[in-house]
């Protein structure tokens, strides 16, 4: 145990001499908090809508009134071109024809046919603005009073949202980052500080003398689990400053959590830089398997459900899924250890996997033929 | 041809370290076929040869950080994996950790080796103490210097007190001051009983070993003490100062002795005017088991014939100021050259006989192999330049980076014709002074001239007279051999018709012929030298560059490149040349020699040794640790180092001091078998000059 302390020690000196790797660990995560906090949106704001109106009654003015009213669109002038210009120039993302006869059919009762034109290139956005143009065209017949407010549905549903009622999208994607960031920079590190031993032929002494593999790594894993423990600290406190973020509940599930993802990233970055040849090959197998694995297979920003079949079987043994639902759960929802106990189990697993692998492949601490 | 080995049989009982029939394969590479030595508890025991011969393999084995792939291994009477503890191992990188401090790696490592608290604190504070370390106890690794580094890597190998040593190449690229330091404690360490197996690629450090094993392409070629390996040889070196080197250099290859058959093609195919034969033959191969060829009947040659006896000329080396002629016999040596030049009409100014040096048991061992390159004239094209004009020439020449002034006001003047050899450790400024002068790097100060150009050195005019070989390879390693040729003489601009030529005759000299087609980077980094040798002569440039061309080389194939360069010289060309191996100087007509930035000395070799005050001496004694260790006290401790059994004192006053010191060695009840005056080492001289000027 002694030989592990003295490997971590000597880890954590040679980690705070070289400024670029405090600048990996400390800098690139919060550039990767701000960039991913504020960027990511999914919202769909601002969408730029033409409305070519041929009618220009009181009415077809009151519905153009209605449309932009929502902040959802922005006006965007058609000055002369055709609607399907416009969405080829990609000065607007929709287009609305409104019929010379607007006024005229709905006095009279007459169903009219307003033309709306999305662009479909972005099929995401392109679903978000029909639904969004079907209801407030819905809204303005009943507004205006063209159709019975009470009509149709017998149900009539009461709608609250239950954990984020203010619908605020930092905290969805805020915790989220969290993972991405938890696992990607400590394995990085981790599996630098193994590789560069290997380049710069520092290995062969601990190869010449009696240290097994497992105190090798034991050293250098709580050396950088201590860093990472840093870095959450850090990460995390700027982010509830400037994301706003709040503890719901209790906090011992992130905190407990928090550990054990880190154990399971540095035995990750151990693991590769137990089979990398080099920094680059160190740096690129961590960093491209982190952020890959973290932000596309974790429920991050895609749902895990909507993962098609053998795929969705790799997002189970990713630790940034379970890590993912404790933030979730501390940040959000709030239930503690009755909803996320599964968590910290799955994560301790799967770190133990890779840190054994890892194990495995310097078990002799001998040169390779 | 393996000397003072004893039986196997008693070997594993005594000695440190046994090896038998030791063999090592990567893939297909065969990297040891079966080695044998043993080591004696106490024994400082060098392992010698050049890059790839299978030294860094023999180490990791015996380290226990590799298996072998047969063979028996035993280190203090078991395999090297269980005997680690008792092991201290030195890598060539010293494996130090750059961003740690002295204290911390010192630490580190004894925490490797489970020594700490009171007991590594009393061990690490005499041991820095020992090495004058000890006051920069804090000072990162990285901010060391070359020297310091290795006294570092040495005391983290020694804390945890081991038995055997391992030191594989600890020396590379440091400076000879030291150097020297570094062998002068690995004595006394090896005087307290720790067994110590050191590689080397620097023949001159061999000479400090009690035994030594010449290793060559996985095969222990001979062992002995250096004594030994020099009888064994059976030749007398013969050293030859005349008004025209060249001149005697032809002369006296007529009449050297030729009866190998290997080379008879060379010698009669060879171009009459050049030096063609003076080479290619080898003398003829003493028999196994340590024969001694020395006068043996040689049959008659072409050359004896000239002479009207059978020759005693075995070999002849070309160096910058004077000539090695190898002779089976002193006194008949002496009269044949004598002979040969008063026929010819060449002034002989200085002749003497010496013993021969390493080097020469190292050719001439693998020369019986047939390992000799061949040995082709250059297809040359233009007419070079005259001889004696100035080619390059600086003066207050400096380069700062940052803070730190690699270069401090350098002035070299180099003529057409002429090869200047600049000496130094890694990072005296070496590399950045050539990269200033062929304009690869902007000077921070002072002034070029360059072929008659004083500004724009990079213009394309400039540069296609120049040719640089750099110290990293420049070709491209996944290209063949031959796609790299052309595609360097599309560069230099070769014309298209001479091309074939001249890619021939590198492949040729190379001795790649027939194999152009494989990968670069599939050759080992000698071929790799040679081919990047020729790749950037092949546009006969008038002015060329080489940074450190024969690093890695064999000494052989060393041999070969400096009689390349000297056919360049000989046609006009400028030659600037780096290297760290002082021995190499030799072959400069004019060197200098940079520490920190700073020419300290210059002139021709001889020239440098003869200017050196005083006088080295050599003494034996039975008690050369004890005599050493006295003596350091009395004496300026550079004065004073251990070769193998001998001592090396160098005495500004013999004729006084000599006296004193034995009257001194005597009252200390130390006995002297013998001192002898001998001649100066260009190290020897550069200590000297360093250690004094340091002094004042």
């Amino acid at each position: 145990m002694k030989r592990v302390f003295s490997q971590c020690l000597k880890e954590l000196n040679q980690f705070r001499r070289d400024r670029l790797t405090v600048a990996l660990a400390f800098v690139l995560p919060l550039a990767v908090l701000l960039i991913y906090g504020f960027a990511i949106r999914l919202e769909a704001k601002n969408i730029p809508l033409a409305v070519q109106d041929f009618d220009n009654s009181f009415l077809s003015r009151t519905y153009v009134e209605r449309l932009f009213a929502t902040q959802q669109f922005v006006p965007t002038p058609l000055e002369g071109t055709t609607p399907t210009a416009a969405l080829d120039r990609g000065d607007a993302k929709a287009t609305v024809v409104i019929p010379p006869d607007f006024e005229r059919r709905i006095k009279s009762h007459k169903p009219v046919t307003v033309q709306a034109l999305i662009d479909g290139t972005d099929v995401n956005n392109a679903r978000v603005i029909q639904n969004s143009l079907r209801a407030t065209t819905q809204f303005f017949l009943r507004s205006s009073g063209l159709v019975p407010a009470q009509a149709a549905s017998p149900i009539q549903p009461h709608l609250r949202i239950w954990f984020n009622p203010g619908r605020r999208e930092a905290l969805y994607i805020v915790p989220g980052i969290f993972g991405v960031i938890l696992w990607v920079f400590p394995s990085m590190l981790a599996s630098i500080a193994l590789v560069r031993e290997k380049e710069q032929g520092t290995i062969v002494q601990v190869y010449a003398s009696d240290l097994s593999a497992v105190e090798w790594l034991l050293g250098k894993e709580l050396a950088y689990v201590i860093v990472g423990l840093g870095e959450a600290l850090v990460v995390m406190l700027v982010a509830t400053l400037l994301f706003n973020l709040r503890f719901r509940g209790d906090p011992t599930t992130l905190i407990v959590g928090t550990v054990i993802y880190l154990g399971a990233a540095v035995a990750f970055g151990l693991l590769v830089g137990a089979r990398a040849g080099n920094q680059t090959g160190a740096v690129q197998g961590t960093a491209i398997a982190g952020f890959l694995t973290a932000l596309l297979l974790s429920g991050f920003i895609y749902r895990i459900e909507n993962i098609p079949f053998p795929l969705s079987l790799v997002s189970n043994i990713i630790p940034a899924r379970y890590f993912i639902d404790i933030t979730r759960d501390a940040f959000v929802r709030g239930t503690g250890w009755i909803g996320v106990w599964y968590a910290p189990l799955a994560i301790a697993l799967i770190g133990g996997f890779f840190f054994r692998v890892a194990t495995r492949v310097l078990h002799r601490m001998q040169f390779k033929d | 041809m393996v000397l003072s080995q004893p039986p196997a049989a008693i070997a594993a009982q005594t000695s440190a370290i046994a090896v038998r029939s030791l063999r090592k394969r990567y893939g297909a590479v065969e990297a040891l076929k079966g080695i044998d030595f043993a080591v004696q508890p106490g024994e400082i025991f060098g392992l010698i040869g050049p890059d790839g011969a299978g030294k860094t393999t023999t180490f990791q084995i015996l380290a226990g950080v590799m298996e072998s792939t047969s063979g028996e291994v035993n280190v203090l009477g078991t395999a090297p994996r269980n005997a680690r503890l008792d092991l201290g191992y030195v890598t060539q990188k010293f494996s130090l950790y750059a961003d740690l401090s002295i204290e911390e790696n010192m630490r580190y490592s004894a925490g490797l080796r489970q020594v700490e608290g009171a007991e590594f604190e009393s061990r690490a504070r005499s041991l820095l103490q020992r090495v004058d370390l000890d006051r920069f106890r804090d000072r990162l690794a990285g901010q060391l210097s070359g020297g310091m580094k290795q006294k570092l890597a040495l005391c983290c190998a020694l804390v945890a007190r081991p038995q055997v040593l391992l030191l594989d190449e600890p020396t590379t690229g440091v400076d000879p001051v030291s150097r020297r330091e570094f062998w002068d404690l690995l004595a006394a360490v090896a005087a307290e009983g720790v067994t110590v197996v050191a590689a080397t690629p620097y023949l001159d450090e061999a000479e400090r070993c009690h035994r030594i094993a010449l290793i060559y392409a996985g095969e222990i070629q001979q062992i002995g003490t250096v004594q030994e390996l020099r009888d064994n040889l059976g030749l007398r070196r013969m050293e030859v100062r005349a008004e025209s080197l060249d001149e005697a250099e032809r002369a006296l290859s007529q009449v050297q002795g030729t009866e190998s058959p290997l080379f008879k093609g060379a010698a009669t195919a060879g171009d009459p005017s050049d030096s063609i034969a003076s080479e290619a033959i080898p003398p003829a191969p003493p028999g196994k088991g340590g024969g001694l060829n020395r006068g043996t009947e040689r049959p008659l040659s072409k050359g004896a014939a000239t002479a009207g006896d059978a020759s005693a000329i075995v070999d002849i080396q070309t160096f910058g100021d004077r000539l090695d002629v190898m002779v089976t016999d002193a006194e008949r040596g002496d009269q044949q050259i004598r002979a040969v030049l008063a026929q010819h009409d060449i002034a002989l100014k200085d002749l003497r006989q010496d013993e021969p040096t390493l080097e020469n048991v190292f050719v001439n061992q693998l020369r019986q192999q047939g390992l000799d390159p061949a040995y082709l004239e250059f297809p040359a094209y233009r007419s070079g330049k005259e001889k004696g004009g100035r080619a390059i020439d600086t003066h207050r020449l400096q380069k700062t980076f940052g803070s730190f002034q690699a270069v401090k006001g350098v002035d070299i003047t180099v003529r057409y014709g002429e090869i200047y050899g600049l000496l130094g450790a890694n990072g005296a400024g070496k590399t950045t002074t050539i990269k200033m002068l062929c304009g690869l790097l902007p000077a921070s100060g002072g002034e070029i001239e360059l072929a008659g150009q004083t500004s724009d050195l990079n213009r394309s005019e400039v540069r296609s007279r120049i040719g640089y070989m750099s110290q990293k390879f420049t070709l491209y390693d996944d290209l063949t051999i031959l796609q790299n040729l052309e595609f360097y003489c599309g560069v230099y601009g070769v014309p298209k018709k001479l091309r074939r030529e001249k890619i021939d005759w590198v492949l040729e000299t190379c001795g790649l012929a027939g194999r152009e087609n494989l990968t670069t980077g599939s050759l080992p980094g000698g071929w790799k030298q040679r081919v990047s040798f020729g790749a950037s002569v092949m546009h006969e440039p008038d002015i060329l560059f080489l940074d450190e061309p024969t690093s890695g080389v064999d000494p052989l194939a060393r041999r070969q490149f400096w009689r390349l360069i000297r056919d360049f010289a000989r046609r006009g060309t400028a030659i600037l040349v780096t290297t760290h191996y002082l021995e190499e100087a030799e072959n400069c007509n004019t060197m200098a020699f940079m520490v920190a930035g700073v020419i300290v000395a210059q002139g021709s070799p001889s020239g440098i040794k003869t200017s050196q005050p005083g006088q080295l001496i050599e003494l034996v004694s039975g008690q050369t640790q004890a005599a050493s260790d006295f003596l350091k006290e009395r004496l300026e401790p550079w004065r004073v180092a251990i070769f193998g059994d001998r001592l090396h004192l160098v005495l500004d006053h013999p004729e006084r001091e000599l006296d004193e010191i034995h009257r001194w060695l005597a009252e200390a009840d130390i006995e002297v078998q013998s001192a002898r005056p001998i001649p100066f080492s260009l190290e020897d001289a550069f200590i000297g000059i360093v250690q004094r000027a340091e002094g004042a």
